[in-house]
């Protein structure tokens, strides 16, 4: 840590995620909270701590004219100095959260969110199908968008299915081993099972596709000095950056404009951290589908575009791969809790370089990158963590 | 749920987009063409994205065009679709481009490069939609 760039003179000292399940018995306020507090007592703080807010606000209750971070002053029952209504959370807002604490906007940052009571029973979230005018007349979903990215680069690569198979048949069966997992315990699975499940939008698989479910994270970012006496080792965030495209479900996403998407985000997230994809010990990316997890290691330049099943079937994702990723099961197994989702990525990326990931931690985790977004939302973002 | 422009009555009275929605209503294709830099765009925005003249207006669309990408969609985000149907991301000859089912074909008949011409249909919640089919079809 050369402590010369402003993002190396602060810290992610606590983080937490709430039970995560399809429907949970609260509203998406309490799980926030509950995230909330949780990761301020990881990190040895307490409310009376936290002069910054990175969240959304969910209700009931609280303003209707402009609602958001502000409102939770009223919760916390005391003033903030800086608030961020960022979206989504994870990269973006961590990053957000990093700068402000870096100029001294505030000391101690909290940065959480989540969903909950509102799945209802209904056949999937509102939100995997987007509202717009020239989207949602089409009976367009979030996973059909992503679907039009990835068609053209079957259509120029065709990359092996059974080796795209076998990686969502890791990730989830890491998800079937984390005890915290909405999957835990389903499986094990095969890439014959993911390759015989229903397809949902061509050439996506129920099996390939993330999640909708309901739970909350948070994580604190203060000070680097103030991180030195708090009750975990601080992890450092090395660098980050992200790449808006446009605007996501307005325009259809093409396959010539975002395949790489991300690719310059995280050229400047590595420059930082003066660091190259290969120092990686351990990738939490946003697997909002199987082709995302291949997409993101060619946007890396890992390997060539259209090589990314190959090369990592040959690395190995697992644990004792060369390329272990998404150790807790991902958003495929584990569990994404929408806009609060990218947050588990940073959650469990802190938890690997602490040491304490449970069954998927990956032995002498040094740097771990965490991504959030992908090509068929037409945004993306990275960041690295390091141990200090 | 209420306020989703799935589920909006009259489209033509929309701001920016009603033109459009009115001249499909007609079963005819528009799109936005700058009046300073010739070019087309979509979807509509109150300035070009090419050049940020908001000095614009609808005109005419041939209607022809080739699909860049393709998606055949198995389980609907509402019982209001029946599946299959293929959506898919149609490049028209004008220079722009939109996002539309391909109809009178199967969808493993649908391909990147494939030729289609505009084809007006009606959507479930009743609207007429603008969408697109295999050039040999439409004959």
């Amino acid at each position: 840590m050369s402590g010369a760039h402003p993002l190396h003179r602060v810290a992610v000292v606590g983080v937490a995620a709430t039970e995560m399940a399809r429907q949970l018995d609260a509203t998406s306020a309490e799980v926030s909270l509950r995230a909330a507090l949780a990761a301020l007592d990881d990190a040895g703080l307490g409310v009376a701590d936290v002069d910054g807010v990175a969240a959304r606000w969910p209700g009931p209750g609280g303003t209707v004219f402009q609602p958001g971070s502000a409102d939770w002053a009223d919760v916390f029952g005391q003033p903030l100095r800086w608030v961020c209504d960022t979206y989504p959370q994870g990269v973006p807002g961590a990053l957000d959260a990093a700068a402000a604490v870096a100029a001294g906007l505030c000391e101690t940052a909290l940065v959480f969110g989540g969903q909950a009571g509102i799945m209802g029973g209904s056949a999937v979230a509102d939100y995997t199908r987007p509202d717009n005018e020239f989207i949602a007349c089409w009976g367009s979903l979030t996973a059909a968008q992503f679907a039009l990215v990835t068609q053209v680069y079957r259509h120029r690569h065709a990359p092996d299915p059974e080796q795209l198979a076998a990686i969502a048949a890791a990730i989830r069966n890491a998800g079937s081993a984390n005890p915290a997992a909405v999957m835990a315990g389903r499986g094990p699975y095969t890439a014959a099972d993911v390759l015989a499940s229903p397809m949902v939008a061509e050439p996506f698989r129920l099996l390939d596709l993330c999640l909708a479910t309901e739970g909350a994270a948070a994580m604190v970012i203060t000070t680097a000095e103030r991180a030195r006496d708090l009750a975990q080792p601080p992890v450092a965030i090395l660098g980050g950056g992200s790449e808006w495209h446009r605007q996501q479900y307005v325009n259809p996403p093409r396959y010539d404009e975002v395949w790489g998407l991300g690719a310059d985000a995280a050229r400047r997230a590595f420059g930082l951290a003066g660091l190259g994809p290969h120092d990686v010990d351990v990738f939490e990316l946003y697997d909002i589908n199987t082709y995302e997890v291949i997409r993101q290691f060619e946007m890396l330049g890992l390997c060539a575009e259209g090589e990314g099943a190959d090369y990592l079937a040959e690395a190995g994702i697992g644990v004792d791969g060369r390329h272990p990723l998404n150790t807790d099961g991902g958003l495929l197994s584990y569990s994404h809790i929408g806009w609060g989702g990218p947050t588990l990525k940073i959650v469990e990326a802190v938890r690997q370089l602490r040491g304490t990931a449970g069954p998927g931690q990956v032995a002498n985790a040094e740097t771990a990158l965490a991504t959030g977004a992908g090509a068929g939302a037409q945004y993306h973002n990275v960041m690295l963590l390091g141990r200090t | 749920m209420g306020g989703r422009t799935d589920e909006l009555e009259d489209r033509s009275l929309r701001p920016l987009t009603g033109e459009f929605w009115a001249a499909v209503n007609r079963d005819e294709l528009v799109r936005p063409v700058c009046n300073d830099c010739g070019q087309s765009f979509f979807v509509p925005q109150f300035a070009c994205p090419h050049c940020q003249s908001t000095n614009w207006d609808y005109q005419p669309s041939s209607g022809r065009g080739r699909v860049y990408s393709h998606t055949t969609v198995h389980r609907p985000p509402t019982p209001a679709f029946t599946a299959p149907y293929v959506m898919a991301d149609v490049d028209v000859e004008e220079g722009w481009h939109l996002l539309a089912w391909i109809v009178d074909c199967e969808p493993d008949q649908v391909a990147i490069d494939m030729p289609v011409t505009v084809k007006f249909v009606t959507g479930p919640d009743g609207h007429r939609l603008p969408a697109f089919a295999p050039v040999e079809a439409s004959l």
